[in-house]
């Protein structure tokens, strides 16, 4: 009798599971095709991706896209990774620029360049700067979608204040910080309260400052004349940022909010630092805080010197979007078409303006929507103008493997190395490069090579 | 209750309130924050010093929170989720604590320490596998089973409730049990009331982990309707803008229910039952 | 089972090895019944922890390719990495520092907090709903709180500092205050769920006890000493025993607050099994870490047992 009741129980609880067992069906779709796009944008911007979708499903009758929210880029990739054993993938997804060599060497991705060719589309009025990012051995692999650079933000008031021009905002590191020693304030105590100066702790700061003094980040030319095999950020151009960087902290002028860069965006918005390194995908936000307190001004990335700015220039950051070849073709084709969507004109100025990101083609400049919005503004153009002086070098391509969201984090030790002044820039760069080399070598083993 | 509250001198009284005064304002200060930050504007949060004191008015931002994230939905999804595995909580732990607690048997130590070893498992061995048992093999994406079935079982509660289970006088088991009072039914009609503070822990911390899942049911739902709040809670957060103000909107949002069903619990969980009861 | 009956006709046994044969039954239904009782639990955790355990513990002995399945045999290469590396003898001491710092933290908080709200007042309820509070509170909503309350700019903790005329303190920007302003928020979260506890025990001694230890002139340190801490000891036992493995294995505060930085100071284990698992893609690396965590762990939870269940004084 007991054990009649505690059996019912334990099958209760087995019952429970079997029901698990029952297999789902899968019903094939009639009508428009359906297919997922899985993006990595929150915030604002995430309801920009849904606006873009829904225009998208309007526009057209042959395919229902749906946009799916994954998390953070880091999230998704690992999601797509785990999806990749399970055929749970969508048709098309949005992935950062660290993750491009990682999806050319899964083989899961239906390069852009076979839809480009087929479709005979035409790439004339694109960001060529945009493009090499995401090209590899001359053929696209993913179609850019949001791209941003970091640049020079500053306190137009503060400047005024410190009797120097905001309209000739500093160019050098050598300029940089001898504007962040007349603009940081201290208080009787001699405790900082406005610094001159500050950067997150961010390896894509490092990996921008680099590019743009002409420094490349991996051997064989950044991975992209051949398979990257080791560090190359221990060169005398990495060594300069960090001493740079190091030589402002310990006087005073720089300030250290820490890794994460919205942290530093605060600092600037509640006027505790006058200038700043930040993404222009961040212009936006940033223009709000300051919206009735002080006047916000925008200039180029620092460089060593000059000469850098002919020699070299800022990397395109941001992500792509990719076909996977897994999803049957009729999926594959309106992933296309949704591609082509969102990089047309009119979207890319609708993105440009609701997100921050900087359309990926030329012609987005002469829509009315786009030229209201620089008009209104102005600070905007830095960007684009910087964007536009980069010449395309194997340093402004950026790095290519599959270790780089690895070897963005050991920077980040790297630079907090020096700043706590545990090691001398070339000794924290050079343990990082042994470092990012082996990690380098164990990436190119787990693909074969 | 009895009429203790003469126990006390005046000056004791006094002091002791100012420790609880004191205790209080530690603590609720943090939440209290969050609730004040989460109604300012976006240029408050943007200034130093921070506002302290809630002077400002702002529930646009939970408009805002809402626009950004179909927040009800995420909830209603984590409040089934987290209710499925808070009663298979109460269920599991309460008959293998009976067993740990109540009967002798052989590996009884065995058994037990197999239980806690798997609270000693680093989320990442389990969740890539699990992840193609549910969605691979079992068909389980975009489903309450599949959100849930991983986590039915808890070593945590079992061990719990077997620590309540344990001061429990022997004599009172085996009593019943002398007087035909079957296993189950001494479980169900003895133990169990007589742990009702330890379940009642059990239930709110269950919920509460399941309600904190962020990787797992991102990784088996697709669909929409079927995510959960800390899914919500990432879909605020944008690095480029990041708006304190929304998002701790958005937290405070999200800790309603627990809030609900912690207030709710609280009679069961503080209060527990007066001691004469306990000893029988 | 029917068989027993039948022997027992034809061998007629002395008393003495039917009692032994009974005790041989009675040992075997107990079992068996423990069993039933186990078996809902048993079958979750072999699907979902014990089979995925043996999987990693397999994993960790190869390579892997850029998905995480096996590659190629590796046999100890990826222990003899990690053991020759200094990342994780970092974590090691990260992550007990960690415990250090917050188990017995929270412990004597929360107990002193449950003793305070366990008084006759009146009010006393509204205390101890505010004492208990945070046990409504999510790790990952806490860790987003403190975040803010930390902030180097706009933090609410330096401009009261400020107020008071303290110099300000760079919380999670600083190598030297990292992991122990983590501490401090994990404390203040895991307070109230071990308050609850202290105090639902509490609840559970007779106040008979105090009356008649009073009338025997014990003070209250006394009656603390010899009547709550025995009493309770079964509580204070658990709680050290799930607290350490909670602490071992903290990843939502640290990851949102920290990331493990700065300069690896507060790189907890799981933090480290997440970067090479999530970002590194050393899934055979993350594996193997995961394996000396769990073994660890295992090792220090016996040891617990063995040392501290003697003490606990049950019923």
């Amino acid at each position: 009798m007991k054990r009649t009741t505690l059996l019912i129980i334990a099958l209760a609880a087995l019952a429970l599971v079997a029901l698990a067992c029952a297999p789902a069906a899968t019903p094939t779709p009639a009508g428009p095709v359906k297919f997922a796009f899985w993006h990595s944008m929150g915030g604002t911007n995430g309801d920009a991706v849904n606006e873009m979708m829904k225009r998208f499903n309007t526009a057209q009758a042959a395919c229902i896209g749906e946009a799916v929210f994954q998390g953070s880029y880091d999230d998704s990739l690992n999601k797509l990774k785990a999806g990749l054993q399970s055929k749970d993938v969508p048709a098309v997804v949005q992935q950062f620029d660290l993750a491009t060599q990682v999806l050319v060497d899964l083989k899961v991705i239906a390069p852009m360049q076979d839809f480009i060719d087929k479709d005979k589309f035409d790439l004339k009025d694109f960001e060529q700067n945009v493009l090499a990012y995401y090209a590899i051995g001359g053929r696209l692999y993913g179609m850019p979608y949001n791209t941003s650079n970091p640049m020079l933000y500053f306190n137009v008031d503060m400047f005024k204040a410190a009797g120097l021009d905001p309209k000739k905002p500093p160019r050098t590191y050598e300029e940089v910080s001898k504007a962040a020693a007349q603009l940081t304030k201290k208080d009787a105590s001699g405790k900082v309260i406005v610094y001159g100066y500050s950067m997150a702790i961010y390896g894509w700061f490092f990996e921008q400052l680099l590019a743009a003094s002409g420094g490349l980040y991996l051997d064989n030319g950044n991975g992209r004349d051949a398979r990257a095999s080791k560090a190359a950020f221990n060169s005398g151009e990495g060594v300069r940022i960090l001493t740079w960087w190091k030589e402002g902290y310990d006087k005073g002028y720089f300030g250290n909010f820490g890794r994460p860069t919205a942290d530093t965006q605060k600092a600037f918005d509640a006027q505790q630092t006058a200038m700043m390194i930040e993404s222009t995908a961040g212009l936006r936000s940033r223009l709000n805080a300051a919206k009735g307190k002080f006047e916000l001004g925008t200039g180029f990335l620092p460089r060593p010197d000059e000469a850098a700015f002919t020699k070299s220039g800022t990397i395109i950051g941001g992500a792509a979007v990719y076909i996977m070849k897994d999803r049957p073709q009729g999926e594959q084709n309106c992933a296309w078409e949704f591609v082509k969507f969102t990089v047309s004109p009119e979207i890319q100025a609708y993105w440009h303006t609701a997100s921050g990101y900087y359309p990926v083609t030329k012609k987005s400049y002469d829509v009315k929507e786009d030229k209201d919005w620089v008009a209104q503004y102005p600070q905007f153009l830095t960007a684009v103008d910087q964007l536009h002086a980069a010449p395309n070098t194997r340093a402004t391509q950026g790095a290519l493997s599959g270790t780089m969201p690895a070897a963005r984090q050991r920077i980040e030790l790297a630079i907090e190395e020096v700043i706590q002044a545990k090691k001398t820039p070339q000794q924290a760069l050079d343990d990082a490069a042994a470092d990012v080399t082996k990690l380098v070598a164990d990436y190119n083993k787990s693909v074969g090579q | 209750m009895s009429e203790t509250t003469a126990r006390y001198s005046t000056l004791q009284k006094i002091l002791l309130y100012a420790l609880l005064v004191l205790m209080a304002l530690v603590i609720a200060f943090p939440l209290y924050q969050a609730v004040v930050t989460s109604l300012q504007t976006e240029a408050d949060v943007s200034n130093y010093p921070p506002k302290i004191l809630p002077l400002s008015f702002n529930p646009q931002n939970f408009g805002d929170a809402l626009a950004l994230a179909p927040i009800p939905r995420y909830l209603l999804n984590s409040v089934i989720q987290s209710s499925i595995v808070m009663l298979a909580h109460l269920a599991l732990a309460s008959l293998a604590a009976y067993a740990f607690a109540f009967i002798d048997f052989k590996f009884k130590n065995f058994f037990f320490l197999l239980f806690l070893s798997t609270l000693m498992i680093p989320w990442e061995a389990t969740i890539i596998p699990n992840y193609l048992t549910i969605v691979n093999d079992l068909r389980l994406k975009d489903t309450y089973l599949g959100l849930t079935l991983p986590y039915l079982a808890t070593a945590f509660g079992t061990f719990l409730v077997r620590q309540f289970f344990l001061t429990i006088p022997r004599d009172l088991h085996d009593a019943a049990r002398m007087d035909g009072c079957g296993r189950l039914r001494f479980l169900l009609t003895i133990a169990v009331p007589l742990a009702r503070p330890a379940l009642g822990t059990l239930a709110v911390f269950s919920f509460l982990q399941t309600y904190n899942q962020y990787l797992w049911p991102l990784l088996v739902t697709n669909d929409k309707n079927m995510r959960t709040v800390q899914i919500g809670l990432a879909l605020l957060q944008d690095q480029e803008r990041f708006l304190w103000n929304i998002v701790l909107a958005g937290i405070v949002m999200i800790l309603i229910p627990t809030f609900v069903l912690f207030i709710a619990g609280n009679r069961q969980l503080i209060r527990g039952l007066t001691a004469g009861a306990v000893k029988g | 089972m029917a068989t027993p009956h039948s022997r027992d006709a034809v061998t007629a046994p002395t008393p003495v090895t039917r009692t032994a044969r009974s005790a041989r039954m009675r040992a075997l239904q107990n079992f068996l019944a423990a069993m039933l009782f186990l078996l809902p639990s048993l079958f979750i955790f072999v699907s979902f922890v014990f089979v995925p355990l043996l999987k990693t513990i397999q994993l960790s002995a190869f390579f892997t390719d850029p998905l995480g399945r096996m590659a190629s045999f590796a046999g100890l290469e990826n222990y003899q990495r990690i053991f020759s590396e200094k990342d994780l003898a970092n974590s090691l001491k990260v992550s007990f520092t960690f415990a250090l710092y917050v188990v017995p933290t929270t412990l004597v908080t929360s107990l002193f907090l449950a003793v305070l709200a366990n008084v006759q007042l009146k009010g006393i309820s509204v205390f101890r709903i505010i004492f208990a509070s945070t046990i409504a509170i999510s790790a990952a909503t806490a860790s987003l709180i403190f975040l803010f309350l930390f902030h180097p700019a706009i933090g609410i903790f330096n401009y009261i500092l400020d107020l008071i005329g303290l110099p300000r303190v760079q919380w999670l920007t600083s190598e030297a205050t990292a992991l122990l302003s983590v501490s401090m928020a994990t404390v203040w979260l895991m307070t109230g769920f071990n308050t609850v506890i202290f105090l639902a025990s509490l609840q559970g001694i007779s106040q008979e006890l105090y009356e008649s230890a009073k009338i025997d002139g014990a003070g209250f340190w006394a009656s603390f000493r010899h009547i709550t801490i025995p009493l309770l000891s079964p509580t204070i036992f658990f709680l050290i025993v799930v607290s350490t493995l909670g602490a071992l294995q903290a990843f939502t505060q640290i990851n949102i607050m920290t990331r493990g930085g700065p300069l690896d100071s507060t790189n907890v284990m799981v933090e480290l099994i997440y970067r090479a698992f999530y970002f590194n893609g050393q899934y055979g690396i993350a594996a193997a870490l995961s394996v000396v965590l769990f073994v660890m762990m295992l090792a220090l939870t016996t040891i617990q047992f063995g040392v501290l269940e003697k003490r606990v004084h049950y019923e």
